[in-house]
């Protein structure tokens, strides 16, 4: 007990946690809550319990919280086991591990059997100290690649239990990749709804649209509000759920609006740029187009403001690109 | 076995010393791994001032692979002690825009391989290690990583390799700490008995107290007598050993928030450490 006392302080200060002080835990305490309320829903761990959020799960149910210790291909595989005897598997490392490190895994054990296991990454694009080992550029674009797999990208911890809600409607393997804040909120977190498939329209402007996903959707609405004061008005996409992607919003935003900025937390390789671009080329639409996102090289650790402003992924440049794409507009 | 002189046993706890002072003042800037640093003290000054064969130009004859990233503040905080980098550019550590990356990536001064994905590391100096021998040079190739990193499978196929190559120029150290990020490896996912292990394998393994400087000497003469196997050793050691007013407020730190920590204290007992063993030297 003594032991576990002085875990849970240190824990307090891991090495998301900036401010060695409490911070909410949005999904974690929505997976708590769905776990009491459905018996077959089990979590696993591969050796991250605070940085996951989910100590509380591990003290409140211990009996079906399993700790597998470093090793995330193991624990796809286990999970695929239990899934297979009627468990519905939540699974949780770094978005890194979650899915490059055990891709095989998941396409032959979660993904071809369609097995309802819940890969649930944290740590997603470039938003982290710990440097290329920790960053997930390129995560987006393998699993989108997946057949059978969902694929979520939040925007925030207020779209965490949504994200819960949405990988259990979905009767089948989810991945998301979730952003634990590194600081104590200012304000409550007040839950908001999302589904699978849907996007939600943030903002209604008619001189271009930004489609934005998790990290980079507060970008886009800061840099919608400054192209707003200019006199351009943008629309805004949060488009959490990437695969299946919201094609109709997409194509309902392109045509009302003439142009497209896409912004990710991740490389512009075959994530949701690329996801977007699938959906115009297929429509038969050419419009002026711009992704922002990491230019298809590595990243280094830093903290997440300093990452987004020298890897071109912040407002700035989103209104680069937007002001780019509405001067070439007919 | 003899490990040479007590001057040369003193000239390294001596070292130890100032790698752990120079941990603690790395990581009392923003934060870091400063139990493990502290803790792999001894193996480190064994490592950089003997073992490695220290060229005297600045570099190394022999090769080190880290594996475990988060103990690159041990390669740091030696390092500086061997004057290839300086305590004034260490001390950006965790900064925005600094070179002294927490987990560090190959082409920075001191590591062969980009870690920090565990469990990567015993392969990649299996690898070295083939290479060196097929090159028929007398490299030997030493590769650190943590018990937690054995509960990663590629740890054992790296060691199905070693064995099977009979590669005896390859030496792999384990912080054996019982502590991983979620807590102490025996209630998460128990690696032991370790040395039993890898004696099953096909190595010569051998358990030290990895906080002797002596044991730790042996150890590495030990391996270099072992022919047609590879050396594994075990060794023992415990966050923040040599400090103990450290070790004992921070016991199962894994990680070391800049405000957990009376970083003072610790610098007060290590400098009285110095100070004792400079005096009986």
């Amino acid at each position: 007990m003594n032991q576990a006392h002085q875990l849970e302080k240190f824990e307090a200060a891991d090495f998301i946690n900036r401010t060695h002080r409490p911070i909410p835990r949005s999904y974690g305490d929505a997976l708590l809550a769905a776990a009491k309320k459905d018996k077959r829903i089990v979590a696993l761990t591969a050796d991250l319990a605070t940085p996951t959020e989910t100590d509380i799960f591990r003290d409140e149910l211990p009996e079906r919280y399993h700790n597998v210790g470093i090793a995330e291909a193991n624990m796809i595989g286990l999970a695929s086991g239990m899934a297979r005897a009627g468990e519905i598997p939540f699974v949780h490392t770094f978005c890194s591990f979650a899915t490059k490190r055990c891709y095989d895994q998941i396409t032959m054990q979660a993904a071809y059997p369609n097995l309802p296991i819940k890969i649930v990454g944290f740590l997603p694009g470039v938003a982290t100290l710990l440097g290329v080992s920790h960053q997930a550029i390129e995560d987006v674009a393998i699993m989108r690649a997946i057949p059978n797999l969902v694929v979520l990208d939040p925007s925030g911890p207020e779209y965490h239990a949504s994200a819960v809600d949405a990988a259990l409607a979905h009767d089948g393997p989810v991945y998301m990749r979730l952003k634990r804040p590194e600081t104590p909120p200012e304000n409550d977190i007040v839950a908001k709804d999302f589904r699978k498939g849907e996007g939600i329209l943030a903002r209604e402007g008619g001189d271009l649209t930004i489609i934005a996903a998790g990290l980079s959707v507060t970008e886009a609405l800061a840099a919608a509000d400054r192209l707003a004061a200019d006199g351009i008005e943008a629309s805004v996409v949060d488009m959490a759920s990437i695969k299946p992607l919201d094609a109709d919003l997409v194509i309902d935003r392109a045509k009302a609006t003439g142009a497209i900025v896409t912004a990710e937390n991740h490389s512009v390789i075959g994530g949701l740029g690329s996801a977007v671009a699938e959906v115009l080329c297929d429509a038969g639409i050419g419009l002026p187009f711009k992704r922002v996102g990491l230019a298809d090289r590595f990243a280094e650790g830093g903290s997440t403001p300093y990452l987004m402003k020298k890897y071109g992924l912040d407002s700035t440049a989103i209104i680069k690109a937007a002001r780019d794409v509405f001067g070439k507009k007919g | 076995m003899s490990t040479g002189s007590n001057s040369r046993v003193r000239n390294l706890e001596i070292l130890a010393a100032k790698i752990r002072r120079n941990t603690l003042d790395i990581c009392m800037q923003r934060g870091g791994y400063a139990g493990q640093g502290v803790a792999l003290a001894d193996i480190a000054a064994c490592l950089y001032f003997d073992e490695l064969r220290p060229d005297g130009r600045g570099w190394f004859h022999d090769r080190f692979v880290l594996s475990n990233g988060h103990d690159a503040i041990m390669t740091y905080a030696a390092l500086a002690e061997h004057g290839s980098y300086t305590l004034e550019e260490l001390r950006t550590y965790n900064a925005d825009g600094t070179k002294i990356d927490q987990s560090p990536i190959e082409g920075q001064l001191g590591f062969e391989i980009t870690a920090g994905s565990l469990g990567q590391g015993p392969s990649q100096a299996a690898g070295i290690a083939w290479a060196e021998r097929q090159r028929g040079t007398d490299k030997r190739i030493y590769c650190l990583f943590s018990d937690g990193e054995l509960q990663e499978g590629n740890v054992w196929e790296a060691a199905m390799f070693a064995a099977h190559q009979k590669l005896s120029n390859l030496v792999y150290i384990i912080d054996n700490n019982d502590l991983q990020a979620s807590g102490a490896t025996t209630n998460v996912m128990s690696v032991e008995p370790v040395p039993e292990k890898f004696e099953a394998f096909g190595f010569f393994a051998r358990r030290v107290d990895g906080n002797s400087v002596t044991e730790v000497l042996e150890a590495f003469e030990e391996a270099k007598s072992v022919t047609g196997k590879p050396y594994v050793m075990v060794c023992d050691t415990r966050l923040f050993a040599g400090i103990g007013c450290l070790r004992e407020a921070l016991p199962m730190a894994h990680y070391v928030a800049q405000n957990a920590a009376d970083w003072e204290a610790g610098l007060a007992e290590i400098d009285a450490k110095i100070a004792a063993l400079a005096g009986g030297a």
